[in-house]
């Protein structure tokens, strides 16, 4: 005789857990192996589930309670905190992080839709490695609080992206928890790309700017094709400095293209530089393709949205025009 | 170690309120609260389609927020206040729906209980919003049959009545 779907559910319902700590969490995830999956918010696990692209484990662990801050976004001294289990909706809604983290605030209002930002966080949108928040973070220098066997430590996102890439590549992937993300904020400044005081007279002619852009197949609550995100500034002599990009997008994951702001710092941004590092985004950006957007298609529209926001910026900072 | 399993099949107990009722139900722990609502409760106004976050038909108030029921699993309600489409036209029909009837914010119906829960999360949280606020409010409810129009004038009018004076 069959089961019904009520039954199957509960035969196939994994046990949850609900550590109290991060040591806890993580001692549970060695303890069961393979079986167990860290869960937040779980709505990129319940897709997986439903879609067969992952099996329901049959240990959930529950890591929504493991910090007990009671302030999931905060400042401080050295910059501003953001708890992994922090909801997307509490993050579309925080006045702190739409003043600070404008890119930020703009890449979680265009993640799903508020029904499904109520139960995603943050810290999943990290972990999965591939979310629409990871280029905005990028820019910011975002570090990442995980805990794993050698107690708690801090990593770069930027480092940890790259290397959890190669982990995946080799078959070794790292289970460490993310409890936390840092935004650092140099001494006496208010925001994530402001300069230090001291250079704020050199700069005081400069235009600052910043942008997040995500380009997906519908006008909204669409996956993304191109996520991208640039902050830097331009002086009143048309001449490009602190540039930062990073780029992502459907199952590409995230990077700053460090090369290319290494290139171009210092550039006087003018029509060739502009050509110029429109080639370059196509010729260091790796994204992956699939049946809807090739790779050739995310490049071009990568280079497109860091170009526009660049000539945009350019021709706000610079009388005269071109 | 503080740590508590929920047993999948028979230890675990939901203790919510639903519908302004204190409800207390054995299940297990990742049932969805889509099933839970429809199939246990024969709440059946709560609609299931995509099942996976998509579409809104499944749209729940959860602690007055709209939530996807299909995405909720049953120990994320615990202590949670949870009020179906049944529970906001407990009292005779709700004002929004009202709205949706005269402006013929649906056509075939099955995603308006989403519509009205996503509204009535809107209206509730932000009494009067710009069109943007709106799109944004209900991106997470797909409707095949309307082309949007009627359910925009509805969400409006819903606005302004709640606006004027009773």
């Amino acid at each position: 005789m069959g089961t019904n779907a009520h039954e199957q559910e509960t035969i196939q319902s994994p046990l949850v857990w609900h550590p109290q700590s991060a040591a806890d969490a993580w001692q549970l995830k060695q303890n069961f192996g393979a079986d167990a999956v860290y869960a937040a918010g779980g709505t990129l696990l319940r897709t997986q589930w439903e879609s067969g692209l992952a099996k329901m484990p049959a240990h959930l662990i529950d890591v929504s309670r493991i910090n007990g801050q009671e302030e999931p976004i905060r400042e401080h001294e050295s910059g501003m905190t953001i708890d992994a289990a922090t909801s997307l909706a509490a993050c579309r809604s925080d006045a702190l992080i739409a003043r600070k983290l404008p890119l930020l605030a703009e890449a979680v209002k265009q993640i799903a839709a508020p029904s499904v930002r109520q139960l995603a966080t943050l810290g999943g949108n990290v972990s999965s490695l591939v979310g629409d928040s990871l280029p905005a973070l990028l820019v910011y220098d975002a570090q990442l609080h995980l805990f794993g066997g050698a107690g708690e430590h801090w990593e770069e996102l930027s480092d940890w992206l790259a290397a959890t890439e190669q982990a995946l590549l080799s078959s070794q992937p790292a289970s460490r928890l993310l409890i936390g993300i840092t935004i650092p904020m140099p001494e006496g400044t208010t925001d994530s790309h402001a300069v230090a005081p001291a250079q704020e007279e050199l700069v005081s002619k400069t235009k600052r700017f910043g942008a997040y852009y995500k380009v997906g197949r519908r006008e909204a609550f669409t996956p993304s094709v191109v996520a991208a995100a640039v902050v830097g500034s331009i002086n009143s002599s048309g001449v490009l400095e602190h540039m930062k990009l990073a780029v992502g997008g459907g199952q590409t994951i995230p990077r700053r293209l460090k090369e290319l702001e290494a290139a171009f710092a210092g550039s006087e941004l003018h029509a060739a530089t502009l050509q110029r590092i429109y080639d370059g985004v196509l010729d260091v950006y790796e994204p992956r393709g699939d049946l809807f957007a090739s790779a050739d298609y995310r490049k071009s529209t990568a280079a497109n949205l860091i170009v526009t926001e660049l000539w945009k910026s350019a021709a706000e900072a610079v009388t005269g025009g071109w | 170690m503080g740590d508590k399993a929920a047993d999948a099949s028979t230890a675990y107990k939901l203790s919510c309120t639903l519908n302004g009722k204190e409800t207390e139900m054995e299940t297990a722990p990742a049932r969805k609260l889509l099933s839970i609502l429809r199939d246990d409760l024969e709440l059946t106004g709560t609609k299931r389609s995509c099942e996976i976050g998509r579409c809104g038909a499944c749209m729940v108030l959860i602690d007055g927020k709209a939530v996807n029921s299909c995405l909720t699993m049953a120990y994320q309600c615990e202590g949670k206040s949870i009020d179906t489409v049944e529970g906001v036209s407990a009292g005779g029909i709700d004002p929004i729906q009202q709205a949706f009837l005269e402006e013929g914010g649906f056509q075939c119906g099955y995603c308006t209980p989403g519509m009205i829960i996503s509204v009535k999360a809107l209206l509730d949280g932000n009494p009067e919003p710009n069109d943007d606020e709106i799109a944004e409010a209900l991106s997470g409810n797909i409707c095949r049959c309307t082309g949007y129009g009627g359910i925009w004038r509805a969400v409006r009018l819903a606005a302004e009545r709640r606006r004027q004076p009773s």
